[in-house]
């Protein structure tokens, strides 16, 4: 990502997006934090190993655990980090549709990341949606697997015999 | 002294933090987070250096993607990271003078 910063509105536009990313139950506990000054990015880069690219701004995505668990909720439930994952989608999707560039980094230390940022204790960050305007040279993605289609990981209908072998079942 | 303290604490930063992710994260994420910490110690060595240890942290060091895995090639990657230590020892064998054969 290059140094361009940006703009508050192309922020609030991608937040605004974030709020209508599907959630279960349309209970919307997650909770956003934007990063744009310099000095909290270049220390939420410090502690989050995965974080390669040096982001113009960042949206740390958290879930607050304590308001879940007075849903009912347990704090364990997968939903809480599906919904931090749908979030995380469609905020990538906006970016891209501003033209900026977005990459999403789950490599921190969240106890790090909870006293950088002074989050409440009830909210537990999970993941850090990067943002900036791409650089024209990119490295290579994480472990250059074999590319896979859409047909090396669907399934039509009920699994046969076949299907669970080749599943490694 | 070869970095300041505003590089030091970085890199310590990111050792400790990548301890503390490494614990939850795929095995293979241990040999890139490693390598990211010396590459990037590499590039705050590399303006105050010597010519021939410049020429090291530029070059072999930096041999390995920062995000390479194990799991695409794994015997590449080993025979990659085998090329880099095979270049350090070089350069500490001629450093060191350790170069002059058996007695």
């Amino acid at each position: 990502m290059t140094s361009e910063p940006v703009s508050r509105d192309q922020l609030e536009r991608i937040l605004d997006a974030a709020a209508h990313a599907p959630n279960a139950g349309n209970r919307r506990l997650q909770r956003l934090v934007v990063i744009d000054d310099a000095a909290t990015l270049r220390v939420l880069r410090m502690v989050s190993p995965g974080m390669l690219q040096r982001p113009a701004a960042a949206v740390v995505i958290c879930i607050d655990v304590g308001r879940a668990v007075e849903y009912g909720l347990p704090a364990t439930n997968s939903g809480l980090l599906i919904d931090v994952g749908t979030a995380a989608q469609t905020m990538l999707l906006a970016a891209h549709a501003l033209d900026l560039g977005s990459g999403p980094v789950t490599s921190f230390s969240k106890a790090a990341v909870s006293t950088v940022l002074n989050l409440p204790a009830r909210w537990s960050p999970e993941l850090v949606v990067c943002l900036g305007h791409a650089a024209t040279t990119q490295p290579s993605p994480v472990g250059p697997h074999r590319r896979l289609t859409w047909r090396d990981l669907s399934y039509w209908g009920r699994l046969d015999r076949n299907a669970n072998t080749a599943a490694g079942s | 002294m070869v970095l300041t303290e505003d590089e030091a604490l970085e890199l310590l930063t990111y050792l400790v933090t990548a301890a503390r992710t490494q614990v939850d994260e795929a095995a293979e994420y241990g040999p890139l987070r490693l390598l990211t910490a010396a590459q990037r110690l590499a590039g705050y060595m590399a303006p105050r250096v010597s010519p021939e240890m410049r020429s090291l942290l530029e070059g072999p060091i930096q041999r390995v993607p920062q995000t390479a895995t194990r799991s695409a090639d794994p015997d590449g990657y080993a025979a990659t990271l085998d090329t880099m230590c095979r270049a350090l020892a070089e350069h500490l064998v001629t450093r060191y003078g350790v170069d002059g054969g058996a007695q």
